[in-house]
């Protein structure tokens, strides 16, 4: 589904290459983990991936159509990037959810009772009314994660998911996530830096380090 | 409408000019007495005052008489060029290329505006009357530079800091028009601000120069009062027009084809 050739990543002006020669497939119903020595390029990766910055090399096709011939907003609705750090709206939960639903590559209608649906499997118990920043980190991060599976991409690409969750939370976010790859065709990339949770939840494990372009600096943990 | 200068103005010689400095002299002393240390400072700013006021009076008295259209573009485009750098001249963050850009988008509102004012609303014959153009573009250009420095200020911080809220529109799917309408729309509102507020106190609070300089040369009040409200729309105009082509500007200049935001474009001053 996701086709990855030759793909480099940098960062940066000037350009500091990151990454080389990364390729890989990835199928609907995959859920893999990205992982690699902190300072990788993970972060990098998913956003090259997402199309927000440009590869200095390399194709990523989904379904044979990348953004250039399908459009760069079309591509991201498809493949798309949550942030590990939340970004929400100074607005309720309900408004930041429903605010993509207003972009012209978005066809489906806002249904808050199937957003409410999403928030309650990922945990999330609050009121939908509530002022999203008055969350807990964590839970902002939960619903930027409902907000873009409310739009059912074919891909998600996720930065460090799970980074603001206790165990039993995370746990929680593994299911939800191998359920929406079932459910929906779909497939999910998630960076990790917590390698043995990682291993434990994903089917698959993506690991950066044969990629690298430079020694990495610190020892993987 | 034409400017008919009903009573006579008092004429001002060398004799008048001299008391009138008699002012500054006394301000001096006054500086010298507190010891504000001023007085230096105060000496060299009246001295730039009558060396500057008198050099634009000669200048316009020679392109005045000179009727040329030719001559007239030169002094537009000095006055273009003196408006657009002070625009950038104190904005904390730059785009390469925000000279131009500034000048594109007080070029572009100044002019139309201008035009409109002149040919259609006073029906300047020729179009090129420089006692008409240039006070008009001077006022227009005076104004629209304060609301465009305002919103290219706006716009380029928005853009910096909340570099994080337009990427996540756009990884949701958002059009690059769309990520960005909302910091666009912030920094026009933010460069209209002055405009807006000048216009709801004129009158009350301040008697705009220009009128009042009108009824000291004799110009009955009311003939100044419709010269004025024409000025004030303008302005406005003006810088609505500014600001919108300064927003649109900087949103071509910071996204690209592929969508993206090229936030790295964006520098500190001196950075």
């Amino acid at each position: 589904m996701l086709e990855i050739t030759d793909l480099s990543v940098a960062t940066g002006r000037p350009a500091v290459m990151l990454m080389r020669d990364l390729s890989r497939t990835i199928e609907a119903g995959q859920y893999i983990t990205l992982t690699g020595p902190s300072g990788a390029g993970k972060t990098t990766l998913l956003r090259t991936i997402a199309g927000l910055i440009d590869p200095p090399a390399g194709q990523i096709r989904l379904d044979g159509a990348t953004g250039e011939t399908i459009g760069w907003p079309r591509f991201r609705r498809q493949v798309m990037l949550v942030a590990q750090h939340p970004v929400l709206l100074d607005a309720t939960v309900e408004q930041n959810l429903a605010m993509p639903f207003a972009y012209r590559s978005v066809e489906r209608r806002f249904d808050r009772a199937e957003a409410e649906q999403v928030l309650a499997r990922l945990g999330l118990g609050e009121p939908m009314e509530r002022d999203a920043r008055s969350l807990s980190q964590g839970q902002q991060q939960r619903v930027c994660l409902a907000r873009a599976m409310l739009l059912r991409p074919r891909v998600l690409l996720l930065d460090e998911p799970a980074a603001a969750l206790d165990e039993q939370a995370a746990n929680q976010l593994d299911a939800v996530l191998r359920r929406y790859v079932h459910a929906h065709d779909a497939a999910v990339l998630a960076a990790r830096h917590d390698v043995d949770r990682a291993m434990h939840n994903a089917d698959e494990r993506l690991d950066l380090t044969a990629y690298l372009a430079a020694p990495a600096l610190e020892p993987q943990r | 409408m034409t400017l008919a200068a009903s009573a006579s103005v008092i004429e001002l010689g060398a004799f008048e000019l001299t008391l009138a400095a008699v002012l500054v002299l006394v301000t001096g002393l006054v500086s010298v007495a507190l010891r504000l240390g001023l007085e230096k400072r105060l000496a060299v700013a009246a001295v730039r005052t009558v060396v500057q006021l008198l050099l634009i009076g000669y200048i316009l008295r020679y392109v005045f008489a000179m009727h040329s259209p030719w001559l007239l573009g030169v002094v537009v485009a000095v006055m273009l060029a003196v408006a657009a750098h002070a625009a950038v001249a104190r904005t904390q963050v730059r785009v390469p290329g925000i000279l131009s850009l500034s000048l594109l988008a007080l070029a572009g509102s100044s002019l139309i505006t201008t035009w409109i004012v002149t040919r259609l609303i006073i029906g300047v014959e020729p179009w090129y009357l420089p006692q008409y153009v240039i006070p008009l573009l001077g006022m227009i250009l005076g104004n629209s530079l304060t609301g465009v420095s305002l919103a290219l200020d706006q716009v380029l911080t928005a853009l910096r800091d909340r570099r994080d809220e337009v990427e996540m529109e756009l990884a949701l799917g958002a059009t690059r028009w769309e990520a960005a309408r909302r910091p666009l729309r912030e920094a026009v509102r933010r460069g209209m601000i002055p405009t807006i507020n000048a216009m709801s106190v004129v009158g009350i609070v301040s008697l705009p120069g220009m009128m009042t300089g009108q009824i000291l040369a004799g110009v009955d009040p009311m003939l100044a009062v419709e010269y004025q409200i024409v000025v004030m729309f303008m302005i406005a105009a003006a810088t609505a027009l500014g600001c919108i082509f300064a927003a649109l500007l900087v949103y071509r200049r910071l996204f690209n084809a592929k969508h993206q935001l090229m936030a790295e474009r964006i520098e500190r001053r001196g950075g």
